[in-house]
């Protein structure tokens, strides 16, 4: 090490200060590193094996739900961060993910039925106006609603830029001034649950309304046909988008990472387990809070723009705050506080619901009684998370450490 | 023998015939009107029903009945009707009009009248008139209410001759309310009419308002000036509220005032008409995607005269610049300005009931959240446990209101035992779930309410394996339906009363436990200081299990209460909890009367905010829950705020 900076030269041997920082940050974190290789090597694995462009061994559903599971890893890394790591028990998380996917679904599906419009009105005898291909547009769109105009905002639809922004800006906005306001009124613990839980709440009723603008309990649908692509196979774009959610995936796993890591991590860890002593040591708790809410929840609306094109349906249920309880019980389930064990949980608990509830799972017969697992994996996982925050409060992540004690003795 | 049977059969088929009494004085009155009778249409029909009524013969009435109940048929080779009744496919059972039983013969020969039902109808208004002098006053009423229902101008004289002969003065009270409400529709004078009309000043009743709404109705008209017209209400200016521009312009096209608008679609059918070799007007049809390279194109066709230029907004404006418009009473104008003014006062008065009804259903849907949020007060406002399974206890406490009523069919025993079942049902919930999980997380909150999610997923879901999906039904005993009706406006369901005093009794149970019990202070102590609660001899362990299982307890009997008043499902709990909770964060943990505080405000809120949009419960809620988390900006600590060291623990 020939080179240090002055950094590093005034703190080096002061209790408490920092790592050097003059090594990779990849290097300083091996797990991050390993994480990586065992996410591309999953990524070949499963790109080798899928219709698409292997042998064929994976469906394309099944592609399509793994590269769902990865989004949902995701999601769970940023709960992991603000709850984890800063102690803010978020229960409105799944609807900043549901967001992003209405941002990104509003352009899927207007994009499509403008091309459907525009092909329907070429046979007609005057070439459309750019007003009647509109009017057309909100007709196919908003019948199922009654309404044929654009609401306000669909303004941006047309543009995928435009949308792709506001994947990141709305849910981030939203948690700025959500955020905001709670942190100011110092509002913490169990109320902030509650009152995130009826935020979710109140965007899932909002949007349940026909007149909400975004097709009340419709939704959006066919997200899963990307416009101008309509002669590729979903088996290609299921991998397009598998592909997509793994890179977003590492790449968020490396951000989440570095954030955590550094001065910045230990003063959310620190808020996390001592609000009032952090804030008597002049930090400002309130700004680190937004800021670790506000990133998180942009993580959140990416995840969901990656998703729901995958899942091709989204409407309101999605946004219940019961999807954000399960969030916390994927995040809990791998062990929070630290990031492999979100991303464990999540894709652990994601895949084995979709397995119990999908009815592949063998139905026990106890002979009086059929154990069907459709109705009772609900119930299992409820009573597993009450053991798991009873009796392993490191969750899945703890035997990890199981393994790392037993090697050391 | 043969002959002997002929004979007989002869002798059978000849007797009806004999017997049929044709002179009978109400055969007579029919035959006067057999053809419209036979064929009655609704149009033709009212002069033999008025001949029949006016007739005064007591056998009248009958005929009219079974008329109408399609029991007269008619003989087709004497024209003679009787009444029958239907034996079998071909065997008839026929009567003479004036009563004697003739005999069981074959339907050959006769045909069954079918009124149709708007003959019948006309009938039915004849026939009220017989009842309002039936002895039987309960059959007066019926008629009363037949009337009030459809009331028709024979009504009045009819109503005015009986009035003074009747004998029950609460029926005469509602036969001459009634005649007043049948002369403002049906007066033979206008002085009659507004004499009627002042009658009803004040009045609330639904029927006023609906005899009094098309005497106001009022025409827009347009002229070169404002007549000077005793009917007119009021000049109108277009584009303004109460007469659009586009409205106004079609009325003037409506009396040939004004040249008719081409409608927008109009330019593009002239275009695409005059599509000639891939141009119009000389312009490439490719090159008409927009609206300028339309309406330039159809100037062009305008200026070469192939079609019709559009009316311009200078030139409609100058058009109904040109005109008057007003307003005009279509019915008689004093009539109208009197039910106007009475109708005036009227909607003042409904307005100020509308509040009223408006406050009573605030304070009907505060005692609901209250109901559902005291549990929590008691486990999440006093023990500080945040308890996400409330809701669940809720619906176990429904469920077991539904278990009872499987057993117990009668309603009142059932609802009376289901009450303290759902306590004893709720309560070992409670007590098992504080032993089992929630003591090992006092103090770790965010656990807390996470271990307790878990328990709530994993209820809901045997609740939906065990009663599925579907709603179940919790039927209130009889004596809990129908409505407290103040007036036509103001009216509030029984069982919402009662959750009301049900909210008011836990209430009181609430106050006296914890201020008037050992259990009570111990309670308070143990929530103060467990430490020194429990070197002062109090098991600290106890009661929490104790509070606790208290607090599920009451959220069973609020389970059974809510499900007389919405459905049973797996879910209930979960639309109740996020709403509890804010009932209590709003009014203020730790305090009861924060609690009902809280309870008042939000349900207060969502009924003005429903008031003001009506169509939309759904923004109501999204609304409502908005305002509260602006309401914590303010006052994070809620309502009632604790102060001093029970603040800060």
């Amino acid at each position: 090490m020939t080179h240090t900076s002055s950094f590093d030269q005034k703190y080096r041997g002061v209790p408490g200060a920092l790592a050097p920082r003059s090594r990779p940050f990849i290097q300083r974190h091996p797990s991050v590193m390993i994480f990586i290789a065992c996410l591309a090597l999953f990524t070949l694995v499963v790109t080798v094996l899928s219709e698409g462009f292997g042998v064929g061994l994976i469906s394309t559903s099944f592609v399509k739900t793994l590269g769902k599971t990865l989004c949902l890893c995701l999601v769970a890394l940023a709960m992991d961060v603000v709850w984890g790591y800063c102690g803010i028990l978020s229960l409105g998380h799944m609807a900043f993910f549901g967001i992003g996917g209405y941002a990104i679904g509003m352009w899927l599906m207007y994009a499509r039925t403008e091309l459907i419009v525009v092909q329907s009105l070429a046979a007609a005898p005057l070439p459309p106006t750019p007003e009647e291909i509109s009017q057309g547009i909100a007709t196919q769109i908003f019948g199922v609603v009654g309404a044929s105009e654009f609401p306000p905002i669909w303004a941006f639809a047309h543009s995928l830029p435009l949308q792709l922004a506001a994947v990141v800006l709305v849910p981030g906005l939203l948690a700025l001034v959500f955020g905001w306001l709670a942190f100011r009124a110092r509002v913490t613990g169990v109320y902030l649950s509650i009152l995130t839980q009826a935020m979710t709440l109140a965007l899932a009723l909002y949007l349940f309304q026909n007149d909400s603008g975004l097709r009340g309990n419709n939704g959006l649908s066919g997200l899963q046909n990307l416009p101008g692509q309509a002669d590729t196979p979903q088996s290609t774009i299921s991998i397009w988008f598998f592909w997509a959610a793994a890179l977003a995936l590492g790449l968020g796993y490396i951000f989440c990472a570095w954030m955590v890591s550094g001065k910045f991590g230990s003063v959310i860890r620190a808020i996390r387990d001592d609000e009032a002593r952090v804030r008597f040591l002049g930090y400002s708790v309130e700004a680190y809070k937004l800021t670790v809410f506000t990133v998180t929840a942009v993580i959140a609306g990416i995840a969901g723009a990656l998703y729901y094109p995958q899942a091709g349906i989204i409407n309101p249920a999605e946004i219940a705050p019961i999807a954000s309880i399960y969030l916390a019980v994927w995040v809990a389930i791998g062990g929070r506080g630290r990031l492999y064990g979100a991303v464990i949980g999540a894709a652990f608990v994601s895949l084995l619901s979709t397995w119990f509830t999908g009815g592949q799972a063998p139905d026990i017969n106890l002979g009086v009684y059929t154990i069907q697992w459709v109705n009772w994996w609900t119930v299992l996982l409820g009573l597993s998370f009450v053991v798991v925050t009873l009796l392993a409060p490191k969750g899945i992540g703890g035997l990890f450490d199981l393994i790392g004690k037993g090697r050391k003795s | 023998m043969s002959r002997l049977l002929i004979i007989l059969w002869c002798l059978m088929c000849a007797v009806p015939a004999v017997a049929q009494d044709a002179d009978a004085p109400i055969q007579q009155v029919m035959q006067a009107h057999a053809a419209e009778i036979a064929k009655a249409s609704r149009r033709t029909i009212q002069p033999a029903i008025d001949a029949l009524t006016d007739s005064g013969l007591p056998a009248a009435e009958i005929v009219l009945e079974r008329w109408q109940a399609k029991e007269m048929w008619q003989d087709e080779a004497t024209g003679l009707f009787v009444f029958a009744e239907e034996i079998d496919r071909d065997t008839i059972r026929i009567f003479d009009v004036s009563g004697p039983d003739i005999g069981e013969v074959s339907d050959e020969g006769y045909k069954q009248l079918k009124p149709n039902s708007g003959v019948r109808g006309l009938i039915a208004a004849a026939l009220v008139k017989f009842q309002l002098t039936n002895d039987s006053p309960a059959i007066r009423r019926v008629a009363l209410d037949a009337i009030a229902r459809d009331p028709n101008e024979s009504h009045l004289p009819a109503l005015r001759d009986v009035i003074p002969a009747e004998r029950s003065a609460n029926l005469a009270a509602q036969m001459t309310r009634l005649e007043r409400l049948l002369t403002i529709s049906f007066g033979a004078s206008e002085e009659e009419q507004i004499e009627a009309i002042a009658h009803f000043e004040g009045d609330l009743g639904v029927d006023v308002r609906g005899a009094l709404n098309p005497l106001v109705k009022t025409t827009i008209k347009a002229a070169e000036t404002v007549p000077e017209d005793p009917a007119l209400v009021r000049a109108l200016r277009p584009g303004t509220d109460a007469l659009s521009k586009s409205d106004a312009y079609a009325l003037l096209v409506a009396d040939d005032l004004a040249p008719p608008l081409i409608p927008a679609d109009a330019v593009r059918q002239t275009l695409i008409a005059n599509i000639e070799d891939g141009k119009v007007a000389g312009v490439q049809v490719a090159s008409l995607s927009t609206v300028q390279a339309r309406n330039a194109a159809f100037a062009t066709l305008v200026a070469e005269g192939r079609a019709n230029p559009a009316a311009t907004e200078q030139e409609i404006d100058d058009r109904l610049d040109a005109y008057q418009f007003f307003e005009l009473y279509t019915g008689a104008p004093a009539v109208a300005i009197a039910a106007q003014s009475v109708l005036s006062g009227i909607e003042t008065k409904v307005a100020l009931n509308q509040t009223a009804d408006l406050a009573l259903d605030a304070i009907s849907l505060a005692s609901i959240y209250f109901l559902a949020a005291i549990g929590l007060a008691i486990t999440f406002g006093v023990m500080g446990v945040i308890n996400m399974a409330h809701g669940e206890f809720i619906m176990m406490g429904a469920y077991t209101g539904y278990v009872v009523q499987l057993f117990i069919p009668d309603h009142t025993l059932s609802i009376l035992l289901a009450i303290p079942l759902a306590f004893m049902v709720t309560f070992a919930a409670g007590v098992a779930m504080e032993r089992l999980v929630i003591r090992w997380l006092y103090h770790r909150p965010l656990e807390t309410l996470l271990a307790t999610f878990g328990v709530s997923i994993a209820l809901q879901q045997l609740a939906k394996n065990i009663f599925g999906t579907q709603a179940r039904p919790l039927t209130a005993p009889g004596w809990l339906d129908g409505s407290l009706v103040i007036n036509d406006i103001v009216a509030i369901s029984y069982i919402r009363i009662a959750i009301l005093i049900l909210a008011l009794i836990f209430l009181a149970v609430f106050l006296i436990v914890m201020n008037r019990t050992r259990l009570g202070l111990e309670v308070r102590a143990v929530t103060q200081n467990p430490r020194m609660a429990a070197s002062m001899g109090i098991n600290p362990d106890r009661i929490n299990m104790l509070t606790f299982g208290f607090g599920s307890g009451i959220a069973g009997i609020a389970g059974v209460a809510i499900g007389l008043y919405a459905k049973v499902t797996s879910e209930m709990g979960a639309d109740y909890i996020v709403q509890s909770f804010m009932t209590v964060v709003v009014g203020g943990v730790g305090n009861i009367w924060g609690t009902l505080l809280g309870a008042a405000m939000v349900g207060t809120l969502q009924k003005v905010i429903e008031w003001l949009n009506p169509s939309n419960t759904l923004a109501a809620q999204t609304y409502m829950i908005l305002f509260i988390i602006l309401f914590i900006q303010f006052r994070p600590r809620g309502i009632i705020a604790l102060k001093g060291r029970a603040a800060e623990a």
